[in-house]
């Protein structure tokens, strides 16, 4: 459900930054989606092609860049792939482990003009 | 020329994508209206490639930025104002209203407290914070999961609350979305029930992994539901090995002490800055 507000907020961002720039239309717009960010990049995607209609990103092309969940296991130090977040060291088998990585959502970058 | 999608490149404008690796321009002279895709991204409409000075904004700004800077001012209004700002987060039936009202009626003689009520309709929850002795301002989400730091900013502002308040955020009943939106608060309370099964902090870690404190909720049905107290503050622990227990029910009043206890000590820690 959250995505809903998330693609509300990328599409109020995407505003903000246009005008900002003194620009009519965002182009493309490249977002990055953690594997542990909590959002859904499909449901996202889903929920921002319905909202961009008569918005700024109504022309948009989306590119979503997933990133791999990492963590760090606080006993031994070893970085593995996380692929949820609560996940046990493949080396030393302890727990919990600290998310190095997969927890972002956010704008790399707008084309506009 | 575009490798992906043959178009002109002239090197002005440049996307970087370590996925897609596509990086081209799309200022020249002619127009050409396919749809196209970059790598693993999708084209959301079509996309019309025929007005130049197209310029790169690198951005790598948070989605929720914009909550977390409202969520700053809040935190920084409550510091300011000595208000206790708790975050009160469950799923729906565990008890959070209970739990608030049964608190209020036993500080209310000794502590303000003032309450935001979320819930997507209904002014039921605020209705019964008000009989209780509070003030309570209802927040109705309407089709939204969750409370977010502006919602909170425009609740609090009508609450007028007095200074050194405890202000319960009583977010929408939602152990999922509501994880993602700092609104602001000192600490996190997530409750949940023994009505519910322990392994309620693995199913959504978020949550768990986000909250200070967990109150075990309607601990005198222990007698009757398989519940495993140790088992599920072992899970939560698993995820969050700062979290704090405390076994309450709201119905009985057992462990509540315990409870008001730490609502003391949350307002001495905040008054004091340590957090």
């Amino acid at each position: 459900m959250h995505e809903f507000s998330m693609a509300l907020e990328v599409i109020n961002l995407a505003r903000r930054e246009a005008e900002k720039n003194m620009a009519a239309t965002v182009q493309e717009i490249t977002i990055e989606v953690g594997d542990l960010s909590g959002v859904e990049a499909d449901a996202f995607e889903s929920a921002l092609g319905l909202l961009v209609k008569d918005s700024i990103l109504c022309n948009a092309i989306l590119t979503i860049v997933r990133t791999a969940g990492k963590g760090i296991c606080i006993a031994c130090n070893h970085e593995f792939e996380m692929v949820q977040r609560m996940a046990t060291c493949p080396i030393c088998h302890c727990f919990p482990s600290k998310i190095s990585g997969g927890e972002e959502f956010r704008v790399v970058s707008l084309v506009v003009e | 020329m575009c490798d992906t999608c043959g178009c002109g490149d002239s090197g002005e404008l440049k996307i970087h994508d370590r996925q897609t690796t596509h990086d081209h321009t799309h200022d020249h002279g002619h127009s050409h209206d396919h749809s196209h895709t970059h790598g693993p991204g999708s084209v959301l409409f079509m996309n019309t490639h025929d007005q130049p000075a197209s310029k790169v904004i690198n951005l790598n700004l948070d989605i929720l930025s914009e909550n977390n800077r409202i969520a700053r001012i809040n935190r920084h209004v409550f510091k300011e104002q000595k208000i206790l700002g708790l975050n009160l987060v469950s799923s729906p039936g565990s008890g959070k209203t209970s739990i608030l009202e049964i608190t209020i009626k036993a500080l209310i003689s000794k502590r303000r407290i003032v309450v935001i009520e979320g819930d997507q309709q209904t002014l039921l929850d605020a209705d019964r914070i008000e009989k209780a002795g509070a003030p309570a301002i209802q927040i109705n989400t309407g089709s939204g999961c969750h409370l977010d730091a502006r919602m909170v900013e425009t609740a609090f502002k009508k609450l007028c609350a007095q200074p050194d308040s405890i202000l319960f955020i009583e977010n929408v009943g939602n152990l999922v979305c509501p994880a993602m939106f700092d609104l602001g608060e000192f600490k996190r309370v997530v409750v949940i029930s023994v009505t519910e099964g322990e392994d309620k902090p693995l199913k959504y870690p978020y949550m768990f992994q986000s909250s200070h404190l967990c109150l075990i909720n309607k601990s005198d049905l222990l007698p009757y539901v398989d519940f495993n107290t140790d088992k599920a503050m072992e899970y939560a622990r698993s995820l969050n090995p700062a979290m704090e227990f405390i076994v309450v029910s709201a119905k009985t009043g057992d462990g509540m002490d315990q409870w008001y206890e730490w609502l003391g000590k949350q307002q001495v820690l905040m008054s004091s800055g340590t957090v």
